[in-house]
């Protein structure tokens, strides 16, 4: 009887402790600090911070509005290699916002996702070339097949006929009457939606200036179109129609290089910039620069301003930045939390993408009036804080005859006035814009250059293609380059017909 | 044979001393391993009826004919047989070697090692006894062969275990501890601590077994005896085995121009770099007869209102020891214990001290622990421990590269124009709690404001027990019932000061608060049986079912900027607070089973069967079995051996052991999900995870072989242990990469396959052993590999940058292109050329790791060294690097920096540049076809620019890549035993000891600077020596 008793008291013991946690297995399934379904606005926000924020100081150095002294950059002396494909990712944020759209049937956000995908295709063909497309994030719907996992490149030209495609349905599809939440651009204003995708699919007409000759494009055509119905195809009006990404005095909101130490104490200005803005008399320099140490001169005086030439070795530049010669980045960028928003496309670029098609023969109108919207848009906008300079001093500005349009020189005007505007904004258009057109000469005479002195036409595949995507990157890079991915191939929207 | 038999006679030779004509014999028994005198000792006279048994102190007095062979023996050491020939005293040491030791298995099962047919062990709890490390781990560096132990010199950071190259399980008298904190176990709690090295010896673990497990078996009272022991250690951190070298004649400031206008670039100050002018520099026309410069303590002019320049001299030649202080370990113990027929008792209070080198660090470290067992009936047994243990700190220090590191302010990036003494008023005056006072004001902190304003407060308190009951249902039949948890609780807050600086980052003054609880529970159950059948068949059965759950809960709250600076409150935030919660679950549940079967005494069989259901895979996968089975056979048992051999044991074991553990810290890893994305303006926002997740996981895999020999020579005074093994992993967890624009980065799949071997070697013994004096010696060295077997997915071979074949821990880094004869490629710039393939630069695993221990005694005094080290791995060194790149590295000190200041490019790279021809590469950066030829460099380049430029020359310097060959004496402890006459019932202790102790006392190694020890170097704490007594009495 003792026995059974003391037998009992053990399986009793192990019994309890053994019962301690008895959930279900079942019950693990859910993770409790994670979500698996949500509102599509949720994703939208998130996107927007990313899609938006397009300031890069490499873009800078590259488009010869900077230098860089803390050792030798490879954007500024031309010698960098491959880039990601990062914004693929992104793209696969936007497709899962579709899908979430479409669970809850909230189309305005599966349209708004097709117009964000087109945004990253842009981009990406822009810096490579051919790029999965039609093939691309088909795994974010379930398929690990290995077409799926290792997806087919489309040609830049199939690329972009699609892109206008979409734009085109976008445009047609957003549905003013239903909601847009979590919209940190335009807080859910359908409209100025419309006028963004509008003057985005301006923007990639223009990028294809090259190719006015394709049948399939059209690109001459297709431009006119949207110009010419304001009523379907609404266009931005002023700043307050910029698609741009404000920035918060709160934490993880701050302007990028908000305390920056590199912009703080290593970006100083390129020669040709300052020169360039010295000889307009452009007020934009006291915003964008800041007076050398060495000349002691007040912040309005356009002899304070000295930049030092970005192909430089680097030694000759950091003596010049040692001894006071150089004008560093204006402080606004690296002390000021808030500085200026982050443009996307802004109503000066395309007001300057206008006026270039006037004077292309695209469109009518007037290229000057074009022009001046842009100029004065593009000066407002860097007028920091709305007192870097009176009113009266962009009137005395737009007033001279070199900023005036002149003719036989409105093209190399136009362009010129749209690489100002785009000083630290709006990614790497300036480049790309200079890269099309030539304008304005980015300067590679100095013996830090590399790349034999060329400006790089684009930037290799990255190696996680190569490791995971052999087969289809190599056909890519075979039909497009002769089998040589490298910095100076041509793509093909940048061969002339 | 002769050689054999005559190195025989030399041995017993040493054992006897002198002839006599005189038949009582007296002498002391003492243990072979610890030469503490052995009470109860069995002594017989070889044919004859004859026998005693040693006293307390060893002591044995017995008469015999003086022909006579006595016999020694004792349980859990080797019997020996001695022939006395006319001596009349005969001192022995019994062997207690592995061979017919008794070790902890898994699951806590004693087993005799000569019967395991896998690898295990075991360290003894008197070698932590005297030396102490921070950690229990850390006492066992170098001891163990597999085990390889990488102490890091920061203070309060646990070392990196790693068992055939994995980290282990840590169990605590037969209860995991699935967090395997180290700090909370006291060292003088420990009886032993056993290694069971591969997946087959810790097969009844489960998958939280797979790599192996640390059992620790805690301290109790034994039956017959009580006492109090007190254990005292108090080390002192003082002299540096590693200390950074750093250039004294340059100062801060960029291509040799200094002139400090506000810190943070309005001046040439701003960069940060320690390429500025010649320190000391005699200039007559100056005030001081130095080279003057404005300084960050240059005082105003009254006047102008200008900074008065101030003399460039190196005034902060000395700055690492003016800053650092010496560090303190105190350890002290006291335990006292109980035993009676029916039970025993132990409780334990320890506290350990530790003051860091690093001002206003400190940690505290509490134990008190209880642990009885007793016989409730006759047939009805219980143990039962429980430890409460408390990790407290007011401030340890932040540590890795980066600004809020001390010693990258402090020894990266401050010239000795900076003397650090200057700093010790860490405020602006007048600006007090709101800006600090520095002479940079960009990149650094002031090193006393980091020590005395940033602060990292921990408290943890831990409590962990065991208990379980057995019970005796026949002879042969029994079962039992454990159950054991460990729980803690956390709070960690960090204050933030205002202008802290971390990069792109200005403190507004920030407040973080983490509080987390934790609780796990493991319960067994157990039927035991076993039967003899027969004389030479004998049989043990186990069959049990196990139960884990562990739960784990967090808060993470911080402010976004403080309304009033100082005030470290959530309540103080500005903007809103960020607030994370967290709660992770995990279950496992087992059946599992085990058989071992002795036959005639010389082989042992043993298998053994699991299940588990796990909570970490989808349900469907969630079950899976896995078995083992290991054999052993005592070959010197049965089979004459010659000589020498007194044990030959020969062993092997196949095992297999599954797991659902996809990720050490996330059991929802097998579920997709979205992350919380970051807020816009307050507008919350979700991001969906990167990496898809395969819907059909299944478990993985591993399948391991092991096979060794252990060997006895001459009466086991020699004993030599060898293992190999061999596992297959398969079926891994693996976060495949796929083309970004599939949509996802990575797909998490079962794949891949890799083969990891190695090699474990222990050779011991006592080569030396007399009346007075002993040289006991153990040393073992070991290694293991992983190679890429398999890459399931791939199409060309590759996974990455690894090619199937390849070992795993091969480094693939960036570098600048070479010649195919690997001379380095320079452009027109002079510049090298980056290279758009990463390239193998070596290896990361060590060739070989070893450990040497070494005891001598002589009479009462007691010497013992600990050495161990590693030979070949490859270890990045971010301290040199930095202080290549940086300026401040003694390398940099040359002419061609002051040319460089004079505007001269006299700097000529160490390689060639093209004079024609080009390389094709095939995708993975093997060449294809290669018709380049070259010229040598002869491109002068501003020495500063190249040096900023390519990060200190990081061709040259092998991309800061250094092997970690070292040797380190670990461990050094000379012990003075109090004499007898001074011990005894009825003195005031029974026995006593006083040791002069030291710690990392000495290194012989590869790399410079920095401490191999740790395996990475990410910019360490310096490291130090340690010395100190300890005193040790029992009552």
């Amino acid at each position: 009887m003792k026995q059974l008793r003391e037998l009992l008291f053990i399986m009793f013991a192990a019994g309890l402790t053994l019962l301690t946690s008895c959930k279900k297995f079942e019950d693990y399934q859910t993770n409790p600090n994670q979500p698996t379904q949500a509102d599509p606005s949720l994703e939208l926000t998130n996107i927007e911070q990313t899609a938006f924020a397009t300031i890069s100081t490499d873009a800078a150095l590259a488009s010869r509005y900077l230098i860089y002294t803390e050792g030798s950059s490879l954007s500024q002396y031309y010698g960098w290699t491959r880039s990601e494909f990062t914004p693929y990712s992104n793209i696969s944020q936007v497709v899962k916002m579709q899908q979430e759209a479409i669970r809850t049937s909230q189309l305005n956000y599966y349209y708004l996702g097709k117009f964000l995908t087109d945004y990253y295709i842009v981009q990406l063909t822009e810096t490579f070339g051919d790029v999965p497309f039609s093939k691309a994030e088909q795994a974010m719907s379930g398929d690990q097949s290995p077409a799926a996992l290792m997806p087919a490149y489309d040609s830049q030209e199939s690329i972009y006929l699609q892109v206008l495609n979409d734009l085109e349905t976008v445009n047609d599809s957003l549905n003013a009457g239903s909601a847009i939440n979590g919209d940190i651009i335009y807080s859910g204003d359908v409209t100025k939606w419309k006028k963004a995708i509008n003057a985005f699919s301006l923007r990639v007409l223009m990028s294809l200036s090259l190719k006015t000759g394709d049948a399939q494009l059209q690109v001459q055509q297709h431009f006119n179109n949207i110009v010419s119905n304001p009523g379907k195809y609404p266009l931005f009006a002023s700043n307050d129609d910029n698609a741009e990404l404000k920035y918060y005095n709160l934490s993880g909101n701050y302007y990028p290089y908000y305390n920056d130490n590199s912009l703080k104490t290593d970006f100083y200005m390129d020669s040709s910039f300052v020169h360039l803005l010295k000889g307009l008399r452009d007020p934009r320099l006291f915003t964008f620069g800041k007076p050398t140490t060495a000349s002691g001169l007040p912040v309005g005086d356009f002899n304070a301003y000295s930049g030092v030439p970005g192909s430089a070795p680097l030694s000759d530049n950091v003596n010049a930045v040692s001894n006071g010669l150089a004008s560093a980045i204006n402080n606004r960028y690296a002390y000021d939390p808030i500085n200026e928003p982050s443009i996307a496309i802004g109503y000066a670029e395309q007001e300057f993408t206008l006026a270039e098609a006037v004077i292309r023969g695209w469109i009518g109108g007037s290229a000057a009036s074009y022009y001046m919207n842009g100029v004065q848009a593009a000066l407002d906008f860097s007028n920091y804080q709305g007192n870097s300079y009176t009113d009266g001093q962009i009137q005395a500005y737009l007033a001279q005859p070199s900023v005036q349009l002149q003719s036989g020189t409105g093209l190399q005007q136009i362009l010129t006035q749209k690489y100002i505007s785009m000083f630290m904004n709006t990614g790497w258009e300036p480049f790309y814009n200079q890269r099309r057109t030539g304008i304005p000469v980015f300067e590679t005479s100095g013996g830090g250059i590399l790349n034999n002195g060329q400006v790089p036409r684009r930037w290799m595949y990255p190696t996680s293609e190569y490791n995971n995507n052999s087969t289809n990157v190599d056909a890519a890079v075979t039909s497009q380059y002769g089998g040589n991915d490298n910095i100076n191939g041509v793509m093909w929207m940048l061969q002339p017909q | 044979m002769k050689k054999a038999a005559f190195a025989i006679a030399c041995f017993m030779a040493l054992y006897c001393a002198g002839f006599s004509q005189k038949t009582a014999i007296i002498g002391t028994v003492r243990s072979g391993i610890d030469s503490t005198a052995l009470s109860g000792v069995s002594i017989l006279v070889k044919g004859s009826p004859g026998g005693t048994t040693t006293d307390k102190e060893g002591l044995y007095s017995i008469q015999t004919a003086e022909n006579a062979v006595l016999i020694f023996s004792f349980s859990g050491y080797s019997p020996q047989e001695v022939r006395v020939n006319g001596s009349h005293r005969v001192n022995i040491y019994l062997q207690t070697t592995q061979l017919n030791e008794v070790v902890v298995t898994a699951l806590g099962i004693k087993k005799e090692a000569k019967s395991l047919g896998y690898a295990v062990q075991q360290v003894s709890g008197e070698t932590m006894e005297k030396v102490k490390s921070p950690t229990v781990a850390s006492a066992l560096t170098g001891k163990v062969a597999g085990l390889d132990i990488a102490n890091t010199t920061d203070f309060f950071q646990a070392p990196t275990v790693s068992l055939r190259g994995q980290a282990p399980l840590f169990v605590i008298d037969g209860i995991p501890d699935l967090e395997g904190d180290v700090f909370k176990i006291n060292a003088d709690d420990i009886e032993s601590v056993s290694v069971l090295k591969g997946t087959s010896a810790a097969a009844l673990y489960g998958s939280i077994g797979k790599n192996g497990a640390i059992l620790y078996t805690t301290k109790r009272g034994k039956k017959g005896r009580s006492g109090i022991d007190i254990n005292s250690s108090t080390m002192v951190q003082t002299g540096y085995l590693r200390l950074p070298k750093v250039q004294t004649q340059y100062g801060d400031g960029y291509d040799g121009v200094y002139a400090y206008v506000d810190g943070s670039g309005s001046g040439t100050e701003g960069g940060g770099w320690i390429w500025g002018p010649k320190l000391d520099r005699k200039d007559p026309s100056t005030p001081s007869g130095y080279f003057e410069t404005t300084q960050y303590n240059s005082p105003v002019d009254p006047v102008t209102g200008k900074l008065v320049p101030l003399p460039f001299i190196s005034r902060g030649k000395n700055n690492l020891k003016n800053f650092f202080q010496n560090g303190v370990l105190a350890t002290n113990n006291v335990s006292a214990y109980w035993g009676g027929d029916k039970g025993t008792l132990r409780v334990s209070v320890a506290d350990i001290d530790q003051k860091g080198t690093m001002p206003n660090t400190n940690l505290q470290n509490a134990s008190f622990s209880v642990a009885g067992n007793y016989n409730l009936t006759r047939k009805l047994s219980l143990d039962a421990r429980v430890t409460w243990n408390r990790e407290f700190t007011n401030n340890y220090p932040t540590v890795g590269y980066g600004p809020q590191n001390i010693l990258y302010n402090l020894l990266l990036w401050t010239g000795a124009d900076v003397d650090v003494r200057d700093l010790r008023n860490y405020w602006v005056k007048g600006k007090e709690n709101v800006q600090q006072y520095n002479y940079n004001n960009s990149w650094y902190n002031n090193p006393y404001f980091v020590a005395y304003q940033y602060l990292n407060g921990y408290r943890k308190d831990n409590t962990f027990g065991s208990f379980s009951l057995n019970y005796d249902i026949s002879p042969s039949f029994s079962v039992k019932a454990r159950t054991g948890i460990n729980s803690n609780n956390i709070d960690q807050t960090t204050q933030e000061p205002v202008s802290y600086i971390a990069y792109s980052y200005i403190s507004p003054g920030n407040y973080f608060d983490t509080k987390s609880s934790y609780f796990d529970i493991t319960s067994d159950f157990i039927v035991n049986y076993k039967h003899s059948f027969g004389k030479n068949v004998s049989l043990n059965v186990k069959a049990g079912g196990s139960n884990q759950y562990s739960n784990y809960k967090s808060l993470y709250s911080h402010t976004d900027g403080l309304t009033i600076p100082g005030f470290y409150n959530l309540s103080n935030s500005t903007n809103p607070l960020y607030s994370l919660n967290t709660l992770n679950e995990k279950q496992i549940e087992s059946l599992y089973g085990a058989a071992d079967l002795e036959l005639y005494h010389f082989i042992y069989l043993s298998v053994t069967g699991r299940n588990d259901w796990v909570s970490t895979l989808p349900v469907r996968n969630n079950s899976f079995f896995y078995p083992s089975a290991s054999a052993s056979a005592v070959l010197s048992d049965v089979l004459r051996m010659p000589d020498p051999i007194s044990f030959l044991k020969v062993r092997g074991s196949l095992s297999q052991v599954n797991s659902g553990n996809i990720s050490a810290t996330n059991p929802y890893a097998a579920i997709q999900t979205y992350g919380i994305g970051a807020r816009w303006d307050n507008v919350p926002s979700l991001t969906w995870s990167s990496s898809s997740i395969s819907p059909n996981l299944t478990p993985s895999t591993t399948r391991s072989w092991e096979t060794g020999l252990a060997l006895g020579l001459f009466r086991n005074r020699i004993n030599f242990d060898g293992t190999y093994f061999r596992n297959l992993e398969f079926n891994n967890f693996a976060n495949l990469a796929v083309s970004n624009a599939s949509g996802y980065q990575t797909i998490l799949v079962n794949a891949d396959d890799y083969v990891r071997k190695g090699w474990e070697f222990t050779l011991s013994g006592s080569p030396i052993q007399t009346a007075h004096f002993k040289w006991t010696t153990g040393f073992n060295f070991s290694n293991n590999h992983v190679w890429l077997t398999r890459s399931t997915y791939s199409t060309d071979g590759y996974e990455g940058s690894l090619k199937v074949g390849d070992r795993r821990d091969r480094i693939y880094t960036s570098v600048y292109q070479s010649s195919a004869t690997g001379q380095v490629i320079y452009g027109p710039d002079g510049l090298p050329v980056a290279d758009p393939y990463q390239r193998s630069v070596g290896y990361s695993d060590p060739k070989w790791i070893y450990g040497w221990q070494n005891s001598f005694t002589y009479k009462s005094f007691t010497l013992n060294i600990s050495l161990d080290g590693r030979l070949g791995g490859l270890i990045y060194s971010s301290t040199n690097e930095k202080m290549w790149w940086g300026g401040s590295s003694p390398y940099t000190v040359n002419h061609f920096r002051d040319e460089a200041y004079l505007g001269e490019n006299t700097y000529v790279g160490k390689g060639v540049t093209v004079l024609s021809g080009n390389a094709t590469y095939d995708n993975h950066g093997n060449v294809l076809t290669d018709d380049r030829k070259y010229t040598p460099n002869t491109t002068g380049v501003n020495y500063v620019s190249f040096m900023t430029s390519t990060g200190g020359d990081e061709a040259d310097n092998h991309y800061f890549y250094y092997k970690g060959t070292y040797i380190k004496l670990r461990e050094l402890s000379l012990t003075y035993n109090f004499p007898r006459r001074w011990l005894g019932d009825k003195k005031a202790f029974q026995a006593g000891s006083v040791s002069f102790i030291g710690n990392n006392l000495l290194i012989f190694a590869k790399v410079p600077n920095v401490d191999p020890d740790a395996l990475a170097d990410n910019l360490q704490t310096p490291s130090l020596r340690s010395y100190g007594i300890n005193i040790n009495l029992k009552f």
